[in-house]
């Protein structure tokens, strides 16, 4: 048995014990953070270097370039929020630090399983090992009624979208009598009524976890909820990694299928746009904004899905960067607002760049990224997606998001102008944690030179869509 | 042997499940019928697995009944901290966030 290809999730799973084991030993929260954050980087940085491809266990494990690319981000975003929380963890979690980073790191490798997997059973098993988590998560703040329901809303509908999901799944099994997914793929071609059956669960179950309209009312609620830190990681890894599922599926399982799904997608992708868009103008707290604007940044991603060309699948893993850097950063202003104020209301933030002009800055160049102003990372990751699905033929579509992004600039600007033109209600200065400060940095410095600088992932970017789609 | 009324029952589940989830306001009720779909998937699977003649679907139910219980475990850890805190279950009652 070839075990090379699980190099990084074993050291992962390796990590995972290491914390355990040291949270035995010492509860210090910063010791935990330290060994999180030291241990994440790297594994990021292995990953880059000296990535593991191959196959395993008779083909139901891949790890290539493109699985390689997803797992960066994810680690990305595993190693900003690891740092991130710690200001929290060290105010709230008093002795159950260890625990909270053990979870993170748990859904991490269930993420690192789940773009790998080329079968069912793994692919459903990893699917939870990276859900499961997040409710525990999301409702950490134990005592606080606002994050035990989020918990709840999350977990409910979590487990939901699950039982679709394995429905769907048993039906696909059921038309094909193979769990694989190259099996799949060749079985799966003609549209009869139990396949057909097994994709609409199937698109269902994973429209819940990356909140595509119908299925995203649990976003608002549970980015409000939950403790800032955490949804800054909701907001973005298993975002990512259900937009790895979905192209994974659609370009290979489902590719044989003779169904119209790129125009279902589109459809999809044409309301969530829409609907993420004008609900966020009315929103007076940031995190409950940032929840319906990331709505909108699905929406974006799923008319990437819809081109499914290989010019498409680079954009959006480039817009995956993108949309890491600019919305951790963002979540994580919002946790320093409720440090501060005890409020992320957006009157709360009046007069912040007067008190702090470094963090009103960092705001800023978050807030124009996504919302897509020339010259930080944002602004290209739109303009490609939006070039790759005009080529892909999806005109007015496009026209549509273009549309959109304009008056999404509107709520955007409107923070800004919170932040900065509105007076403050108290001279205080704003204290931020060194920790958070360090991340914004961090994701400020990614934002700012991406922008600058774009080819440096959508080169590669575009090298491994090519890869991964000749590869199928 | 045919499998179809076996498919037929898990459809029925299935549904009842998907209907008791959303009409029923008690959070522990939802839970169950929650249980109910995944069980429902799990008959589904094994009647295929007879009708193709082979394993896969099984060891698939088994994979999935051990998720569940992981999934069940946590979600009533969930209701017991919302029980505590608010003294109740009723999902009508649960409103400080409003979609």
């Amino acid at each position: 048995m070839n075990f090379a290809p699980l190099t990084l999730e074993l050291l992962l799973a390796g990590l995972i014990l290491i914390v355990f084991v040291v949270d035995l030993v010492s509860k210090n929260p910063k010791v935990l953070a330290g060994i999180t954050f030291v241990g994440l980087t790297i594994l990021f940085f292995l990953n880059l270097l000296h990535p593991w491809y191959g196959t395993t266990f008779q083909g139901t494990f891949v790890s290539n370039s493109f699985t390689g690319f997803l797992k960066g981000v994810f680690l990305l975003a595993g190693i900003l929020v690891s740092l991130g929380s710690l200001s929290t963890a060290e105010e709230q979690y008093r002795g159950r630090v260890g625990e909270y980073y053990i979870l993170l790191l748990f859904s991490l490798l269930g993420m690192l399983f789940v773009v790998s997997a080329r079968d069912l059973v793994l692919f459903f098993v990893a699917f939870e090992l990276m859900s499961i988590p997040l409710y525990i998560l999301a409702a950490y703040q134990k005592d606080s009624e606002a994050s035990i329901e989020a918990g709840l809303k999350l977990f409910i509908f979590g487990t939901f979208s699950s039982a679709i999901l394995v429905m769907g799944l048993a039906l696909l099994y059921g038309t094909t009598g193979s769990t694989r997914f190259d099996v799949l793929a060749q079985t799966l071609t003609e549209g009869e009524a139990l396949s057909v059956l097994g994709f609409l669960l199937f698109l269902t179950g994973i429209g819940f976890k990356v909140a595509m309209v119908p299925f995203h009312m649990w976003v608002p609620d549970t980015y409000a909820g939950a403790p800032a830190p955490f949804v800054a990681f909701l907001s973005v890894a298993p975002k990512a990694a259900g937009f790895a599922i979905l192209f994974i599926f659609f370009l290979q399982v489902f590719a044989n299928l003779a169904l119209p799904w790129k125009l279902v997608i589109a459809f999809l992708s044409g309301i969530t746009m829409i609907l993420g868009n004008l609900l966020a103008i009315p929103q007076t707290h940031l995190k409950r904004l940032l929840g319906y604007s990331g709505i909108a940044h699905i929406g974006y991603m799923l008319l990437g899905v819809a081109a499914g060309t290989d010019l498409a699948i680079a954009m959006v893993l480039f817009y995956f960067v993108a949309y890491v850097l600019a919305n951790i950063g963002a979540f994580l202003f919002a946790e320093t607002a409720i440090q501060n104020e005890g409020t992320d209301q957006l009157s709360a933030l009046h007069g912040y760049a007067q008190r702090n002009p470094l963090l009103g800055l960092y705001m800023l160049i978050f807030l124009l990224s996504l919302g897509g102003i020339p010259f930080v990372v944002g602004f290209w990751a739109k303009l490609y997606v939006f070039l790759a699905a005009l080529k892909a033929g999806y005109g007015l579509l496009v026209f549509l998001a273009a549309v959109l992004t304009v008056v999404a600039l509107y709520y955007y600007l409107n923070v800004a102008r919170q932040i900065y033109i509105e007076k403050p209600a108290s001279n205080d200065p704003v204290r931020v944690p060194a920790s958070i400060h360090f991340v914004l940095l961090i994701s400020t410095l990614g934002t700012v030179l991406l922008g600058l600088y774009p080819k440096l992932i959508v080169g590669p970017a575009l090298e491994i869509a090519r890869a991964f789609v000749a590869g199928l | 042997m045919t499998v179809t009324p076996y498919i037929g029952l898990g459809f029925v589940l299935f549904s009842i499940g998907l209907f008791g989830v959303l009409t029923r306001r008690n959070t522990v009720g939802i839970l169950m019928a929650i249980e109910l779909m995944l069980n429902a998937s799990n008959i589904v699977l094994v009647a295929f697995s007879r009708m193709h003649g082979n394993l896969g679907g099984q060891l698939f139910a088994f994979f999935t009944i051990t998720v569940t219980v992981a999934e069940v475990a946590v979600g009533l850890a969930i209701v017991i901290q919302v029980f505590r805190l608010k003294k109740t279950i009723h999902a009508d009652e649960i409103t400080l966030l409003k979609g």
